[in-house]
């Protein structure tokens, strides 16, 4: 297949499974499906920002050895040759790492890269570049820094979430074919909603987390976003597994995600939660696109029943108040002597920090545990959680800009699973009257991120949400 | 907002050695009584009465090179 077709859109929406299966019939070759993607950011990127840096050399040369490898013989796995992008907390050995911001030291992570993005490259992947976030992870645009403003592509007057924004819109817009991001209150899950791709938080402990900048030392999750579960599933199966370099990472075996795929749900026993899940500010649309979605789980063999999740308010309000205070350690030093550098929206959430005391600190740890407790109670019940992960679709950049975490934490329902540990995966399951994507996340016991991966892909299998482009994609592919 | 807590606020993030504009010690006074609130409920949760916390610490240091 000539470069030409992937750029004119003959074959979007591709996914990585798709693209695989075509690398390795000879339809397709990495280095046109590198160069259609790199024109693609040519066109796009200025009005996305997803990228801080890109890497198009190295890039291409990575792609020239995975073609010469499939030429002969040599087969890495599913994500040789696929262009991905790595989310700029994350070091990678060709070039600097910013977290977007003036204040991290440029010699942090040179020419290093930890074992998640060591991982991936040695399974043949292809790093395309760097990806925009939010200021450290926590912070939001800020036009007086100089760093692009990352756009949603299905409206680029609303924002792309964060803190992961431009791995989200980089797959909504088809400039990367999956990326990494990380996850402390809903990193991951926040820009896969509102850009309409699918995006895994694995277990806290199950990707190490080391050599990421980190935000909330207790809460940092690594992991997945693409277009499908499936392709979540592909990625997971290379980044998961235990590292020495990361005291919490889980010394356990790992599972196989893709072959855990049935399709099928008969016996799954779901647990519907509406109660936190629809504020009286939900979009008009979500009660109706759930229900939809519900009603596709049950199809596929699912027994649904109604949960609710114990200790909810109080557990959002622990992330909250351990992600700023581990936050406030982290940047202490720097925030006393460079408080302009750092962007506003950044100074006011990580300061919260120092508005709560070490006892306060320790109830909230002390809150995780008996909601851990709790919830696995729960979950004897039931083998997942399930509702919506937005109670709307994309924001406005100002309405960003304004928010509070604890405010925020009230229609974005993902702090409650990083505060637990327990994985989430999140899928498209519809559109607002305006055309944003909405989202269903699915909440598994520790570790079974397996489960949770195979209800995504079997309500793929029968919905096309995850396919869906966005206009930006399909009329600059047209054209 | 009232005098104690404004005080209470500029003291907390003053004695943290941040210093933000008299605009941002105001956002934080004007959100400080729900985040107070919120920490609050959190030690009225019956059974963490005898919880231990959710932190882990181990007598092994740690000295793997992360990019190794």
């Amino acid at each position: 297949m000539a470069i030409d077709d992937l750029q004119q859109g003959t074959l979007l929406p591709l996914t990585v499974t798709d693209a695989a299966e075509r690398l390795r019939v000879g339809e397709l070759t990495s280095v046109a499906l590198t160069s259609a993607l790199i024109a693609r950011a040519d066109a796009l990127d200025p009005m996305t920002g997803t990228y801080v840096t890109r890497f198009d050399d190295h890039a291409l040369a990575q792609a020239a050895q995975a073609d010469a490898d499939f030429a002969g013989g040599i087969d890495k796995g599913p994500f040789q040759g696929i262009p991905i992008g790595i989310k700029d907390i994350l070091a990678v050995a060709e070039g600097r790492t910013t977290a977007n911001s003036l204040i991290l030291d440029p010699e942090w992570g040179a020419g290093r890269e930890g074992p998640v993005v060591r991982r991936l490259k040695e399974a043949g992947a292809v790093i395309t570049g760097k990806l925009t976030t939010s200021e450290f992870a926590i912070g939001s645009p800020d036009s007086s820094k100089p760093f692009a403003t990352p756009r949603n592509p299905w409206n680029l007057d609303r924002s792309p979430g964060g803190s992961s924004a431009g791995t989200g819109n980089g797959v909504a817009a088809g400039l990367i074919m999956a990326g990494i991001g990380t996850d402390t209150g809903g990193s991951i899950r926040i820009p896969a909603a509102w850009n309409g791709v699918t995006g895994l938080m694995p277990t806290f402990g199950r990707v190490p987390k080391s050599g990421c900048v980190p935000l909330g030392y207790s809460l940092d999750h690594i992991g997945p976003l693409a277009r499908s579960a499936r392709d979540c599933a592909a990625m997971l199966n290379i980044i998961a597994g235990y590292h020495p370099s990361d005291e919490s990472c889980a010394d356990r075996p790992v599972d196989d995600y893709v072959g855990a795929l049935t399709g099928d749900l008969s016996g799954v026993r779901i647990g519907i939660e509406r109660t936190n899940h629809f504020p009286e500010s939900s979009d008009p649309a979500l009660r109706g696109s759930f229900d939809a979605a519900v009603a596709v789980l049950a199809e596929l063999g699912a027994d649904i029943v109604e949960v609710t999740l114990p200790l909810y308010n109080e557990v959002t309000t622990a992330l909250w108040v351990m992600m700023s205070a581990e936050a406030l350690a982290y940047h202490h030093n720097d925030l006393g002597g460079r408080w302009a550098d750092y962007y506003a929206l950044t100074r006011a959430n990580v300061s919260r920090g120092a508005l709560a005391s070490g006892a306060d600190y320790v109830q909230a740890a002390r809150v995780r545990r008996v909601a851990q407790q709790q919830l696995a109670e729960l979950f004897s019940g039931v083998d997942l959680i399930v509702a919506p992960t937005s109670a709307t679709g994309a924001i406005s950049h100002e309405a960003m800009l304004g928010r509070r975490l604890g405010n925020f934490f009230k229609t974005v329902f993902t702090g409650y699973w990083d505060a637990v540990g327990n994985p989430a995966l999140v899928v498209p399951m519809g559109f607002t009257d305006d055309g944003l994507p909405l989202s269903l996340q699915l909440g598994a016991r520790p570790f079974e991120e397996g489960l949770a991966l195979r209800a995504g892909d079997a309500f793929q299998n029968l919905t096309d949400w995850h396919l869906r482009l966005p206009s930006l994609l399909t009329e600059s592919a047209a054209g | 907002m009232d005098d104690m807590t404004e005080a209470m606020v500029r003291s907390a993030v003053f004695a943290a050695g941040l210093s933000p504009s008299e605009e941002e010690i105001a956002s934080l006074v004007e959100g400080y009584a729900d985040y107070r609130a919120g920490i609050d409920s959190l030690y009225a949760v019956a059974e963490t009465r005898y919880a231990s916390p959710a932190l882990t610490f181990s007598a092994t240091p740690v000295f793997a090179d992360w990019s190794e």
